[in-house]
């Protein structure tokens, strides 16, 4: 038999009997419905939780440390360090696909500056961190490159040296001459210089050294911050200061004053200070989470020019990229037996919750459409009892038991098919509805997407597929029973 | 054409055992038009379901031009059905949700390979058969809509869609008033001259029987009378002769067993 006239016959069918079929299809209704709905769900917020807050292809690992508390103490016995022969071992992990080594700022340091965002200049304790710009390049693709501009000169004032460094007096000869990302620097230090010097005078001090003969051009050290902290900024802090909403994209190209060396607490300040300006360029999970985050270049200079040499060549973290999520648990396994520590992001435990999440509801929704089933072979069972001379005719008129049981099948595969049709919009329709009241009356809060669901297609043929495989078991007991009608005993009364 | 022989049939309610036909020996033969008759439980009704190949259960053996139908499966049984036979009840089981268009041609849905016909050539032959028992005009009208008569033309022109070489009725004019059943039987008999289709009518109807060219009578599960020439021939012991008590009234002349009707 055709496929055509099988499913005109089916479709002729559920016309005679809409009623009954309605009312059974409700349940696959429902329950398709709660299974795309709460996968989808779980889908969506498993993107946000472990795509945004706790990327799980990426590990951070860190040096063992040893050690004892006293008091309020925690006092270091020994720490295992990264360097480069770590970062090389680590390398060569299978499924480490990169490492990418990450190395603080040891050294207090301030930042400066945020009169065109926040309307006032505030000055913090700046945190920074150093990444290779390779392991932010999918983050940071904007108009403004993430990269050591400096990078192969001596120390940190060695970029006085490069061609670029033209003498200057304003930042807009420097923008005009080298572009947007160029400042001239040395006005602001010759101006303190000269009231430091002015002010060792009137003490009758040495005066201190002049910072540079002419202001030069030099290019921003290009700064990129952690999402968190845009989240954090705009759910929390913001409300507590007054301060406005800031738009992240718009907020690329702010521009800040850097003072390396120097510290609100007194007894943390270096004898010297270095200054610098920096630029937004960008935003990135990879970033430090509470702080800045600048190429290792500027931040390896830095630390030598405060320190010495060796640290030059010891890391504080490194980043590995892991081929799969699948092979997460065997890299921090392999991490472990270097006798390093992987970081704990809570990303493993919130991956559970969700997946329990959905493995629950996906039950229950299951359970729904199981239920429903049931429905649909009584219903089924009533309809082939009902239609028992219309099955003994087609037989008569040579329908064999296959095309009898093929008919059924296919009344309850079209039923499954318009349910879960219905089903998947329905859980599409709720979902929107869902964003909506979420979008215009729950207040911002830190990773509040813009949706809560991920409506994979995948997601969506599989609720389709079970509602039509649902439907067909509930009907293949109440089909084999049709298939077998006695046409003799139906027409005849034999 | 059709060769029944020692065929039994029983069935069974609880410990009690109805033995409904006892050895049954038949011969139909290409052309005829036969009337079965028989009171009541004599298993008249049980002999045209296995005739008809809708009923498989039985001893003993049915041969269609030389071929056996129990050695068919269920879809070679089918068929066999969908090809060679036209069904016609009492209560002619039409689909009510169907046109009577699309009920003529619903045998077309079940045909199997060469037989198979797009929805068109369907409707087409449909209509034919439709101008055939003077319906055409009623296509798209439905069931419930018609007359008893019309209804069983209707039932007529689904059977004899496949151009069937056997037609098998079971009381066609049972819920007929009697100048409509005198229609029904004209365009039996103008099927059965005209087109040459063996009709195999059971009937309590004494029209009917006495319009058979051969009656073939039933008592207690066995033929007594009618069973073909060879039938009686290799069966000697039945006796064509032997009253069963039938309620139905004894072949005419015109009603005998023709001689061409034997296979």
């Amino acid at each position: 038999m055709r496929l055509t006239r099988l499913l005109g016959i089916a479709v002729d069918d559920l016309k005679q009997n809409r009623k009954h079929f309605l009312l059974a299809s409700i349940g696959i209704v429902v329950g398709i419905a709660a299974f795309t709905f709460f996968l989808a769900l779980g889908g969506g917020v498993r993107k946000v939780v472990l795509g945004e807050i706790f990327p799980l292809d990426k590990i951070e690992v860190i040096p063992r440390s040893f050690d004892i508390d006293v008091s309020v103490l925690r006092v270091p016995l020994a720490t295992e360090i990264i360097d480069e022969a770590k970062v090389e071992a680590l390398e060569a992990i299978p499924n480490v696909e990169a490492v990418y080594p990450k190395m603080k700022l040891t050294i207090p340091s301030m930042v400066y500056g945020g009169q065109k965002l926040f309307g006032n200049n505030l000055r913090a304790e700046l945190i920074a961190d150093g990444v290779e710009p390779v392991l932010v390049s999918e983050d940071v693709d904007g108009e403004y490159p993430f990269e050591d501009f400096e990078a192969g000169v001596e120390g940190f004032n060695g970029w006085q040296s490069l061609p670029s460094a033209t003498m200057c007096d304003t930042d807009e000869q420097c923008t005009e001459t080298h572009g947007e990302t160029y400042y001239c620097w040395g006005v602001d230090e010759l101006a303190t210089w000269e009231r430091q010097v002015k002010r060792a005078k009137q003490r009758k001090k040495e005066p201190p050294p002049k910072p540079v003969d002419n202001p030069r051009c030099r290019q921003y050290i290009p700064i990129i911050v952690s999402n968190h902290i845009v989240e954090l900024y705009n759910g929390s802090v913001r409300r507590a200061h007054g301060f406005p909403k800031i738009n992240p994209d718009s907020a690329v190209g702010f521009k800040f004053d850097l003072t390396f060396g120097a510290s609100m607490v007194e007894a943390s300040a270096k004898d010297r200070t270095l200054s610098a300006k920096g630029m937004l360029v960008g935003f990135s999970d990879t970033a430090i989470n509470l702080g800045m985050t600048m190429p290792v270049g500027y931040i390896r200079r830095l630390n030598v020019e405060f320190g010495d040499e060796k640290t030059a060549g010891i890391y504080h973290s490194a980043v590995l990229q892991i081929r799969s999520k699948d092979d997460v648990a065997g890299v921090a396994a392999a991490v472990k037996d270097m006798q390093l520590d992987v970081t704990d992001t809570g990303a493993e435990e919130a991956a559970l919750l969700i997946t329990i999440f959905m493995m629950v509801f996906g039950f229950v929704s299951i359970v729904i459409v199981g239920i429903a089933a049931v429905n649909i072979m009584h219903v089924f069972f009533m309809l082939v009892y009902e239609r028992q001379q219309e099955i003994g005719i087609m037989r008569a008129l040579g329908a064999s038991r296959r095309d009898i049981r093929r008919i059924i099948l296919s009344e309850a595969a079209v039923v499954g098919a318009l349910a879960g049709s219905v089903g998947v919009a329905v859980a599409i329709g709720a979902g929107r509805l869902f964003d909506w009241v979420s979008e215009r009356y729950i207040p911002e809060f830190p990773y509040k997407p813009h949706t809560y669901f991920e409506f994979h297609p995948a997601l969506l043929f599989a609720a389709f597929g079970f509602a039509i495989a649902f439907c067909v078991v509930g009907a293949f007991f109440p089909a084999t029973r049709a298939a077998r009608t006695d046409p003799a005993r139906v027409l005849t009364g034999q | 054409m059709i060769r029944l022989r020692g065929v039994r049939k029983s069935y069974t309610t609880g410990k009690v055992v109805n033995e409904v036909l006892r050895g049954v020996d038949v011969d139909i033969g290409e052309g005829e038009f036969v009337a079965i008759v028989g009171r009541s439980g004599s298993g008249k009704t049980t002999l045209l379901n296995i005739l008809g190949a809708l009923d498989s259960e039985y001893e003993g053996s049915v041969e269609v031009d030389g071929r056996q139908l129990d050695s068919l499966d269920d879809v070679g049984i089918s068929d066999y059905r969908n090809r060679n036979i036209g069904f016609i009840f009492q209560s002619f089981y039409l689909m009510e949700h169907m046109s009577c268009l699309e009920n003529v041609a619903l045998p077309a849905v079940f045909a199997r390979g060469s037989e198979s016909m797009t929805r068109e050539a369907a409707l087409a032959r449909g209509r034919e058969v439709m101008e055939q028992v003077e319906l055409a005009d009623k296509c798209d009208a439905l069931p419930n809509t018609l007359s008893g008569g019309q209804k069983q033309r209707v039932a007529i022109a689904r059977a004899l869609f496949n151009r069937p070489r056997l037609m098998i009725c079971d009381e066609p004019t049972g819920n007929l008033d009697a100048s409509t059943a005198h229609a029904i039987l004209d365009l039996f008999r103008a099927l059965n001259e005209d087109q040459g289709i063996t009709l195999i009518i059971v009937t309590h109807d004494d029209m009917i029987s006495k319009a058979c060219k051969r009656v073939v009578r039933i008592h207690d599960g066995k033929v007594v009378e009618g069973a073909g020439e060879f039938a009686t021939r290799e069966r000697p012991e039945l006796d064509p002769t032997e009253d069963g008590g039938d309620d139905t009234p004894a072949p005419t002349e015109a009603a005998a067993p023709s001689q061409e009707a034997q296979p």
